[in-house]
C-alpha cells in the first residue's frame, strides 16, 4: 500500500461548535493518538482525505505534515454521516516504521460457483497482521467452480506475503449450498400468504 | 408476521421520531439493502409486504435479511368513542425507524434483478427509501 502525505492542522477549539466550524472550512475533524503519547486534535483537508479513502481504502498509510513535524498514521475509524454520506470524524492510529499492526483487509471473491448454487458470504474482511507500511489492499479468493457443500474457513484463505491471519481460522469465510428449487422459493411464500390471510380472517 | 413474544408493558407511549439513527446505517450481511430516508413507524405488516415483494421477485439463488423489528405496540381507541376511560387497545405493532437506518438487506448475483426486488419492496414502505449497497456512496 502506497504511503501518501497530507497537511494537517493542529486544532485549537474543540466541542461541537468548532467542529462544525471546521467542516464549514472544508475540514475534517481529526484526532492522532497512539504509542502512549498525548492525542493530538488535527483538521485534515476534506476533499483530500475524501479521495484517500476512495482509492486507497481505510487501511491508508498517511504521512502527516503536522506543523513542524511529521507523523505515520494509520486510519483507524472513518465516521461518516448516515444520510448524506460525509466524513464527519477520523481516528488516526500513530504508527512507526517496521511495526506489524492488525487490520481489517477486505476480501474480494473472483469466479462465479458451479451452476445451481447459492453463495453465502459470512466474512466480507478479513483480520490480518500486517507491517503497517505493507498493508494489502484486498485478500483475493477464487471460488471459481465450486461444488454445492463446500466450506471455506480462514485458514484457507492464501495470504499475501509478510502478512499473517489474526482471526480465528475455524472461522467460516464462505459457504456453497445447493440453491433452492423453484417449489421450495414458492412454498417459502405461499406460507407468508397463508399467514397473513389467517391473520385477516 | 413478526411480533414480540412476550413484552414488558402492553400498552406504551409512542416512540419518539426526532433525531437520525444511530447504528445499522451500512450494509453489513448482505451486498444491497434498503435505507430509509425519513422517520416513519414501519408496522409488520408492511415489513411483511415488502419482504414478499422481494422474495417474489428474486424467486430464487439470493437470501434476504430484514434488519428492523417491530417491538413496539401502537394503541387505538374504537370509533365512536368519547376520549377518557382509559387507553385504547394495541392494533398495531411498529419498527421506530429513523432516517438512515437499514431496513433490509440482500445478496443476489445479479445487480439489476436485486435493485429491482428492492425497488419493489420501497413500494410498501410508508417512507423515503433509497438502494445502497456494502461499498456504499463515494466521500
Amino acid at each position: 500500500m502506497s504511503e501518501v502525505r497530507l497537511a494537517a492542522e493542529q486544532r485549537t477549539e474543540f466541542g461541537k461548535g468548532a467542529a462544525r466550524r471546521t467542516r464549514r472550512a472544508g475540514k475534517i475533524p481529526a484526532v492522532l493518538y497512539g504509542h502512549g503519547s498525548d492525542p493530538k486534535h488535527l483538521a485534515l483537508p476534506a476533499l483530500e482525505f475524501a479521495r484517500v479513502v476512495r482509492e486507497h481504502g481505510q487501511n491508508a498509510v498517511l504521512t502527516l505534515d503536522i506543523e513542524s513535524s511529521t507523523e505515520l498514521a494509520l486510519t483507524k475509524t472513518v465516521t461518516t454521516h448516515p444520510i448524506k454520506n460525509y466524513i464527519e470524524h477520523v481516528d488516526l492510529l500513530l504508527v512507526q516504521r517496521g511495526e506489524k499492526v492488525t487490520v481489517e483487509v477486505p476480501l474480494v471473491l473472483t469466479g462465479e460457483a458451479a451452476a445451481a448454487t447459492l453463495l453465502t458470504q459470512d466474512l466480507t474482511t478479513i483480520l490480518v497482521e500486517a507491517d503497517a507500511l505493507s498493508i494489502p489492499e484486498q485478500v483475493e479468493f477464487s471460488i471459481a467452480g465450486l461444488e454445492a457443500g463446500t466450506q471455506v474457513h480462514a485458514s484457507d484463505l492464501v495470504l499475501p506475503a509478510g502478512t499473517t491471519l489474526a482471526t480465528d481460522g475455524d472461522a467460516m469465510v464462505l459457504a456453497i449450498n445447493a440453491a433452492p428449487t423453484a417449489a421450495e422459493v414458492a412454498g417459502d411464500t405461499g406460507e407468508a400468504t397463508e399467514a397473513e390471510a389467517s391473520e385477516e380472517g | 408476521m413478526l411480533i414480540p413474544r412476550r413484552v414488558k408493558h402492553r400498552k406504551q407511549h409512542h416512540p419518539g421520531r426526532s433525531g437520525a439513527a444511530k447504528g445499522g446505517t451500512r450494509v453489513t450481511f448482505g451486498e444491497f439493502g434498503i435505507q430509509a430516508l425519513e422517520p416513519a413507524y414501519v408496522t409488520n405488516r408492511q415489513i411483511e409486504s415488502a419482504r414478499i415483494a422481494i422474495t417474489r421477485h428474486i424467486r430464487r439463488g439470493g437470501k434476504v435479511w430484514i434488519n428492523i423489528f417491530p417491538d413496539r405496540p401502537l394503541t387505538k381507541k374504537p370509533a365512536e368513542t368519547r376520549m377518557g376511560s382509559g387507553k385504547g387497545s394495541p392494533e398495531w405493532w411498529v419498527a421506530n425507524v429513523k432516517p438512515g437506518r437499514v431496513l433490509f438487506e440482500m445478496s443476489f448475483p445479479n445487480e439489476a434483478v436485486a435493485r429491482e426486488a428492492l425497488r419493489r419492496a420501497i413500494h410498501k414502505l410508508p417512507m423515503k427509501c433509497r438502494i445502497v449497497t456494502r461499498e456504499g456512496g463515494e466521500f
